[in-house]
């Protein structure tokens, strides 16, 4: 039995990512990447994962494309064309090969060995309250230590980010 | 047909399309069309157009974008302990409440550089 | 799993008529999907000229329809036929592609939002992270429509509306754990359920407050409207929207607000629940309504907030009143209230 929906959603996700590579405007690439993110989070939800796909949509489509969005508009001067194309070198070349043969390998070994018929092993869902119990329980410290990283990074990041002008001999600022 | 609750998202969804995009092929086809080089400017209150429009206005505010994104994914952790929290002991809410002040000095800091525009 | 099943061609009538008349279908369609926000956000339009000219002591649409009723056809006819403008600078696939992605996220929240018991087109067990996670997506459109415009005013205003609602997201959400701690789920449905004996707007009046402004932020509505400052910025970063691809995000912003008050009306105003013989959808869109009129009032009545202290009090003042508000939850259910909102 075809899985329509399962087709349909990694043809969303394929076709966004390779549309997000190879358009020439950037932002259009950030556009396909979103979509191939939305995707991903149609993908949880054919796992029913229905939280994760949520925040998923929330965290990644949301903040993290907005970001990204935020970044291009601002950063570059230039509108319009940016990504020059160049021709890929040879090492380019060997390594597009090498990958295609491993894919290739790969595809070729999971059909010799898959068995007759595949069934999925029975999911043991979690439900969403025995989650927090146990992130709350167990896994109380890695969750503080998971905190403290976050708020590393975000200090990390703001720290790379900002740009110490010069003050101006009057200690007027630009 | 089984039409469970994502399937029905899906079906709504497509039912706001097929009636948005035809209002606006519709309004398309039926306007005038035609370029006229004043009107195809872009609006600025009559005037002719000074200067280019993207330019690095309000990077002053990053820092909160990227606090953003750190209080989303921590929504998210705060969404699962509220789901348990009737159920979890007192002293382990303790330690997710700890997860929420170790957050604070990052967005003390983000806030701090948001407000120092000689940073930016 | 999903799986759609294709039918024999031979069928396809008797499932065309087996579908047509299901209930599923008039929920999609009708009520409380489709129309029910298609036409609510037209009605919307007509109510927010209307409360806003009694506020400034003048009468507002008159002619069209008794009482101007008919104002928002008129207005959307009017729009049909206008020339969409396309500025020689700005990208207008991307424009009418976010016009029509803004009606989509608008009406997305629908299928969630309870109507009436077992009133709901799909009652997700995630149904308000659902809700949120809609929302989370408006920025990313209106900044893809402030920047595609490629003219200063509304790329700013595509910025200043990206960074508020980020801004106000945070606490929007962080008001809401106190439900969610206090019933222990996601459900909409379950959340209007636990407020049989009290409503949640008395429990979580905080919570209340941090949630009413998030979503006045949220809406780009007064004293939250820096991206739309008709003084400042003409329409924000819609001015080069045109004709119908205006029509849509019009349409998508005043959906957005029922969308919005059904929402508050959901989670604080119990949702369905009132007394008498009065049906409980008409409780919903009665409270619904009301909950829309107060902000719309609130936008004849305020000023607006400059830019910076906007983003700076969401990012502290409000944020911290969304974090004092769960520890008031948690007072609450530890005094042993529990059982005035058990289901």
């Amino acid at each position: 039995m075809v899985d329509i929906a399962f087709l349909a959603i990694s043809g969303l996700i394929i076709v966004s990512a390779i549309f997000a590579l190879e358009v020439k405007e950037l932002i259009y690439g950030a556009v396909g990447l979103a979509f191939s993110l939305i995707g991903v989070a149609g993908l949880f939800i054919l796992l029913g994962a229905d939280y994760v796909a949520m925040f998923q949509i929330s965290v990644y489509v949301g903040a993290v494309v907005v970001l990204i969005l935020f970044t291009i508009m601002l950063v570059r001067r230039e509108s319009g064309k940016i990504v020059e194309q160049e021709e890929p070198s040879r090492l380019g070349r060997g390594g597009a090969l090498v990958a295609g043969l491993v894919a290739l390998a790969m595809a070729g070994a999971v059909i010799m060995l898959m068995p007759g018929s595949v069934e999925a092993p029975a999911l043991y869902q979690v439900t969403l309250r025995e989650l927090g119990r146990s992130l709350a329980s167990s896994y109380a410290v890695p969750l503080v230590i998971l905190g403290l990283l976050i708020g590393a990074t975000v200090v990390g990041g703001l720290t790379l980010v900002k740009v110490e002008r010069e003050e101006k001999s009057d200690g007027a600022t630009q | 047909m089984v039409l469970d609750v994502w399937s029905l998202v899906a079906i709504f969804e497509i039912l706001v399309f097929l009636v948005a995009f035809p209002l606006l092929l519709f309004g398309w086809l039926m306007g005038e069309k035609g370029r006229d080089p004043i009107r195809d400017a872009p609006f600025e209150s009559g005037q002719t157009r000074l200067g280019e429009a993207r330019q690095r206005y309000m990077m002053q505010y990053y820092p909160y974008l990227i606090m953003f994104i750190a209080f989303d994914v921590v929504a998210m952790f705060l969404f699962t302990w509220g789901l348990a929290f009737l159920t979890v002991s007192l002293t382990q809410n303790y330690l997710f409440l700890i997860f929420i002040v170790v957050l604070i000095a990052p967005l003390a800091y983000a806030l701090y550089l948001s407000g120092k525009r000689e940073f930016w | 799993m999903t799986s759609l099943i294709l039918p024999a061609p031979q069928e396809i009538v008797n499932l065309a008529v087996r579908i047509i008349t299901s209930r599923t279908f008039f929920e999609v369609v009708f009520f409380p999907g489709f129309l029910n926000v298609m036409l609510s956000a037209a009605f919307l339009t007509w109510l927010e000229r209307k409360v806003l000219a009694r506020v400034q002591l003048r009468i507002g649409p008159l002619y069209a329809g008794p009482s101007g009723i008919l104002q928002p056809i008129a207005d959307g006819v009017k729009l049909m036929f206008k020339q969409m403008i396309f500025p020689e600078l700005a990208d207008m696939k991307l424009l009418m592609l976010c016009a029509l992605g803004l009606m989509l996220l608008a009406f997305a929240p629908a299928v969630a939002i309870p109507f009436g018991e077992g009133l709901v087109i799909a009652n997700m067990d995630v149904g308000l992270v659902y809700v949120f996670a809609v929302m989370s997506l408006f920025p990313s459109v209106i900044l893809l429509i402030g920047w595609g415009s490629n003219s200063k005013y509304p790329f700013l205003g595509g910025l200043r509306s990206l960074f508020q609602q980020v801004a106000y997201e945070v606490p929007m959400w962080l008001s809401v754990l106190g439900i969610v701690m206090m019933t222990g789920t996601l459900n909409l449905t379950k959340i209007v359920e636990a407020q049989q004996r009290l409503w949640f707007v008395i429990p979580q009046i905080l919570g209340f407050a941090v949630f009413f402004t998030a979503a006045l932020a949220e809406l780009e509505r007064t004293p939250f409207d820096l991206p739309e400052a008709e003084s400042e910025l003409v329409m924000g970063w819609m001015t080069e929207l045109t004709g119908p691809a205006f029509m849509l995000g019009f349409l998508a912003m005043y959906a957005k607000l029922y969308i919005m008050s059904a929402l508050i009306t959901t989670l604080f105003l119990g949702g369905w629940s009132g007394f008498g013989f009065v049906p409980q959808p008409v409780w919903f869109v009665l409270k619904t309504f009301i909950v829309a009129s107060v902000i719309i009032i609130i936008r004849g009545a305020f000023p607006r907030v400059r830019v910076d202290i906007l983003l700076r009090a969401g990012w502290t003042r409000l944020l911290l009143l969304a974090l004092a508000n769960i520890f008031v939850t948690v007072a609450l259910i530890i005094s042993g209230l529990g059982w005035v909102w058990r289901i």
